[in-house]
């Protein structure tokens, strides 16, 4: 029998009991008998380890004061001497995804083992990738008891120093690594069998998964043009002439709202293009290529549509992750939506 | 979204999507000469606005080269 593991649990302000959002900015504290998600932890745990002290921190402090936080865990680690850390489960909630991911990769750094669990469109499923050990869960807590579950497992497996088996079998994300495997079938006849079972409409498995898109659902047509006030977003990454707002040409983590509420067009000699994706020397003679302000203003002027919105949105759209394309597309349609906007022409290079 | 890469917008999932001219001068052509590049421009976003006026299922694709700015439904799988 395996003596029992030490772990300590790092949860956030909420999980830790102290509070909601207006104890977000809480800096880092030690709990030591488990209280909230800890005492989910020790259950799951049961006999097999104990919770040596639960380290609470709140989410604004930990994404606003990294250095900090990150220093103050390291010493309390240092202290408790855990075999493993867990760390959440952060389920959809964006700013202890990253807590949880950046606990987990300090702990690492210090030779102890780390897992934590949160939705994979978390932020911090991204920042932990590849490095960090995840088990996906849903969007909420209602996934507690079979998160807490997959993480223990994984836990007690890092713990005894047992390898893992690959990802869809031991229960978490993928993180990308390749192992020689003999699958005791040769590939076409793999491939066959899943053609086969495709044919007779049965289940298979693809041995090379493709991330699907995400499925919009289409906005309400315009009832009324004439009376509409419409917007432009371009990703042919528009800058001011000499790019003073110092935008990136590439893998762009923001995006820059311009004021057209003056002007009848672009033109050149106040505009460019900043963009590793194409040759931009036509649209620099005339940015209206990249976004159409002269077109919307003549229909403007001819009363085919109610008026144009005084910003408009631009950045490079190339070589950016989907997350952060999802996050900065997400917020320029918010600020569309809060702006009274009725439609929006997106033009993309 | 106008988009030159049209068939990507469509397999990713945009849901309106205006064919544009190409991917270094997406509304308009300057090779056709002034005119003809306004013209040109024009036509695309007039079909970009007669897009986001128009219902539609999931990805669909308008082409302001055709005439009849009939719809193409597009099979993105």
């Amino acid at each position: 029998m395996n003596s029992p593991l030490r772990v300590v649990h790092y949860v956030n302000q909420f999980f830790g009991g102290i509070g909601g959002e207006d104890a977000a900015n809480v800096g880092v504290s030690l709990a030591e008998a488990p209280t909230g998600a800890g005492r989910a932890l020790q259950q799951a745990l049961g006999d097999a380890g104990s919770v040596a002290g639960m380290l609470v921190c709140g989410d604004n402090y930990f994404n606003e004061q990294e250095s900090e936080a990150v220093a103050a865990i390291r010493k309390h680690l240092e202290a408790l001497k855990p075999d493993i850390l867990v760390a959440g489960p952060a389920f959809g909630s964006g700013r202890y995804g990253l807590a949880c991911a950046e606990v987990c990769k300090t702990a690492q750094s210090m030779g102890i083992k780390a897992v934590t669990a949160m939705h994979p469109d978390n932020p911090g499923a991204l920042s932990g990738w590849p490095d960090v050990l995840m088990v996906p869960t849903g969007e909420t807590s209602a996934d507690m008891p079979q998160a807490m579950a997959a993480m223990v497992r994984l836990a007690g497996k890092l713990g005894r120093g047992e390898a893992l088996a690959p990802a869809e079998i031991d229960g978490y994300m993928p993180r990308g690594v390749r192992r020689v495997h003999d699958r005791q079938r040769p590939g076409y006849q793999r491939a066959l069998d899943m053609l086969v079972a495709k044919l007779k409409d049965q289940p298979f498995r693809t041995e090379v998964p493709i991330h699907a898109p995400e499925k919009v659902n289409p906005a309400a047509p315009i009832a009324d043009l004439p009376g509409a006030t419409i917007a432009m977003v371009t990703t042919g990454g528009l800058v001011r002439k000499g790019n003073p707002d110092k935008q990136v040409a590439a893998n762009a983590s923001r995006y820059y709202r311009h004021s057209v509420a003056e002007l009848q067009s672009l033109s050149g000699t106040d505009w460019e293009a900043y963009h590793a994706g194409y040759f931009n020397h036509i649209v620099n003679a005339n940015p209206n290529y990249i976004l159409p302000l002269n077109f919307l203003r003549d229909l403007e002027a001819d009363g085919q549509i109610g008026g144009v919105f005084s910003s408009i949105y631009a950045l490079p759209g190339v070589a950016t992750p989907v997350a952060m394309s999802c996050d900065l597309g997400r917020s320029i349609a918010q600020d569309l939506v809060n702006s009274g906007v009725d439609g929006c022409l997106l033009v993309a290079t | 979204m106008i988009s030159a890469i049209y068939d990507l917008a469509l397999t990713t999932g945009a849901v309106r999507v205006i064919r544009g001219s190409r991917i270094e001068h997406v509304c308009g052509d300057p090779n056709l000469g002034p005119e003809k590049d306004y013209a040109y421009g024009m036509r695309i976003v007039r079909t970009a606005l007669d897009a986001i006026c128009t219902p539609v299922p999931g990805p669909t694709l308008f082409d302001p080269l055709e005439m009849t700015q009939e719809q193409e439904v597009a099979h993105a799988s």
